[in-house]
């Protein structure tokens, strides 16, 4: 097809000099126009993260109208989002960070240590279980949300009184269910593929353990994995809140994003408090993103190829 | 591909007899040692939510009492819920954001592939909806919507809006209103799985056909979006499932209001579950979601194996 397409030449034969001042020209003129495109766009994905920053800053003033400045400025909505609420605004990071630190060192540990054997062991059932493992990627769960609720339950989770306890069943509840991640399995099946069986063949010569094996060659030649995933699995914990929603009983354990609905709720009078908890909720994210977005981009493409 | 040294690896440990089988033994053991903790939860949270989920369809079931079996009766209930039903239909409709939100992903990628000076910015900015919380980003555009909001100001400069009312309080609009979010939110992540697909449409067929003076659109019809087809079917088949699965948006922004405009059909299975306790009839629901699901997964595997023989 591509064949067919007869090349257009001019009549008159331009110079080199010519021919490369119009190209250079066409290309400025290209360039401007999809640098145009891009700040058009760039606007629509971050403009309505800006003007809730700036409304959050506003003590007072119309508070829904769009606008490109503060038309005053004031940290009145942060500090009655810190402190005014019946689950204290600092508690719900605590919960959030108790939540994402024990999620994410979960996940990626028996992501990590389940794709070991299944890379680069041989034993009985190892492919009927990457096998059913798969079929389990492409069975349909929506159910999950009903019967985990059940299963949390029945397991008592959310049935303890005493407060240690309590706090810890309903923390429990809320990660449990994310730990078993079938996407990190492949991802770290594929970073240890790559891993020459020779240096394992050594070691095992050497008498190592396959525990000290998996630690220290194949978990440090993984790193970017383990950094990847953990990113991918912090963002994950992190803005969860459905699944919190559900089974926390307790509304001073509520995650940050499952207590910002909650103080919505509350704050139905001023929105702008709720404004300054939708910020204070994003920044970890863009923190996190910022520092790790090489990777972070990196893991998903990996998961898109793999 | 990894049964033949598996074999071959058994076979030669089989010949060394007893020390062997003893070793092979060990390495079992060991191997399922690492995998443990994966399986048990694995069981646990997703092959028993598939097995009991199923199980609960054909019973009667509120948590305090043993499930009752009940047969199809929770099927018959669905059906003949006009609730479920326009939750069906809203979810369907749902899926006209598929079609939008892959050609905008797919130029957004072709715009930001470009070596341009700063493009990781545009990349990043791009993709920070992605990366936060529904409970943000649908808060966020509720108040973007609200009366005299941002929304409402930019329709009616375009003169494309006579009416200021929120456009998630108005039947007519609601729906459309929580699909841009979708969109909004959705275009970075796509963007950046066509951005990886790209990287697969050979550069030298693109350079050919430009030498032989093919014009860029020739090049983005017949080198690109070949080369793209097996992206734009699993990207397609993704953003056609999460549509009939549309769920965390609508709890956040309108709870299937107004008059039902929004009401999703896994919205309605978390009502009769977690409103209603009637978890057999959120089993049921769910599994008919399952259902459609599963079709419209078996129509890509048919789309992408004709994309396969044609080539």
């Amino acid at each position: 097809m591509l064949e067919t397409a007869t090349p257009t030449r001019p009549a008159a034969h331009p110079t080199a000099a010519q021919l490369r001042a119009r190209r250079q020209r066409r290309e400025r003129l290209t360039n401007a126009a999809a640098y145009t495109v891009l700040v058009v766009i760039a606007l629509i994905m971050l403009y309505p993260f800006y003007w809730t920053l700036i409304t959050s800053l506003e003590p007072t003033g119309n508070i829904y109208e769009a606008k490109l400045l503060p038309q005053s400025l004031g940290i009145k909505n942060y500090h009655e989002v810190w402190v005014g609420t019946t689950v204290p605004f600092w508690r719900m990071i605590i919960n959030s960070m108790v939540i994402c630190t024990a999620g994410v060192l979960l996940t990626v540990t028996c992501a990590a240590l389940a794709a070991y054997p299944l890379a680069k062991m041989t034993f009985p059932g190892r492919d009927l279980i990457f096998y059913a493992i798969l079929i389990l990627l492409v069975l349909p769960n929506e159910a999950g949300l009903i019967v985990n609720y059940i299963t949390v339950t029945k397991l008592g989770l959310l049935r303890f009184d005493d407060p240690f306890l309590r706090a810890f069943g309903q923390y429990a509840a809320v990660v449990l269910p994310g730990i078993a991640s079938i996407f990190g399995l492949f991802l770290f099946r594929q970073a240890y593929l790559g891993v020459p069986t020779e240096l394992l063949e050594a070691a095992r010569i050497d008498g190592a353990s396959e525990l000290s094996i998996w630690r220290k060659i194949m978990l440090p030649l993984a790193l970017p994995t383990v950094a990847a995933f953990a990113i991918l699995e912090f963002v994950a914990y992190w803005n969860s809140f459905l699944w919190a929603r559900i089974v926390i009983q307790d509304k001073e354990l509520l995650p940050l994003s499952a207590g910002l609905l909650e103080l919505s709720g509350t704050f139905s009078t001023n929105s702008r408090a709720v404004m300054a908890g939708a910020i204070l909720m994003i920044i970890p994210i863009l923190l996190v993103f910022a520092f790790g977005q090489r990777y972070f981009m990196k893991g998903l493409e990996g998961a898109v190829k793999g | 591909m990894t049964s033949t040294p598996t074999r071959r690896s058994r076979r030669a440990e089989h010949r060394q007899g007893a020390a062997g089988a003893r070793r092979t033994l060990g390495n079992t053991m060991i191997a399922y040692a690492f995998m443990l903790p994966f399986l048990i939860l694995l069981v646990m949270f997703h092959t028993w939510p598939v097995l009991f989920g199923t199980f609960l369809a054909f019973n009667s079931y509120n948590i305090i009492s043993p499930p009752q079996w009940v047969g199809l009766d929770n099927f018959r209930e669905l059906f003949q819920d006009e609730q479920f039903w326009s939750g069906l239909r809203n979810s369907l409709k749902y899926i006209l954001v598929v079609p939008v939100i892959q050609v905008i992903s797919i130029l957004v990628a072709l715009l930001v592939n470009r070596p341009l000076k700063g493009i990781g910015f545009f990349r990043t900015a791009y993709y920070v909806p992605v990366v936060t919380s529904f409970a943000v980003v649908g808060l966020i555009w509720s108040w973007m919507y609200q009366q005299g909001g941002p929304v409402n100001t930019v329709l009616r400069t375009l003169g494309l809006a006579s009416d200021d009312r929120s456009l998630l309080n108005n039947p007519a609009t609601a729906l459309l209103a929580v699909m841009f979010v979708t969109l909004w939110k959705g275009i970075g992540y796509y963007m950046v799985l066509y951005l990886a697909g790209l990287q697969n449409v050979s550069q030298e067929l693109d350079d050919a056909a430009t030498i032989d003076g093919a014009t860029r659109w020739q090049v983005f019809w017949n080198v690109t979006v070949p080369g793209l087809r097996p992206t734009i079917l699993v990207c397609s088949l993704l953003s056609t499932i999460s549509a009939i699965k549309v769920f965390e948006e609508i709890v956040v922004m309108t709870q299937g209001g107004p008059a039902g405009s929004t009401y999703s059909v896994l919205f309605y299975s978390y009502s009769r579950a977690f409103q209603d306790f009637k978890y057999g009839l959120a089993a049921a629901s769910s599994i008919i979601v399952a259902l459609i699901s599963i079709v419209f997964g078996l129509i890509n595997f048919r789309l992408t194996r004709g994309g396969r023989s044609d080539a």
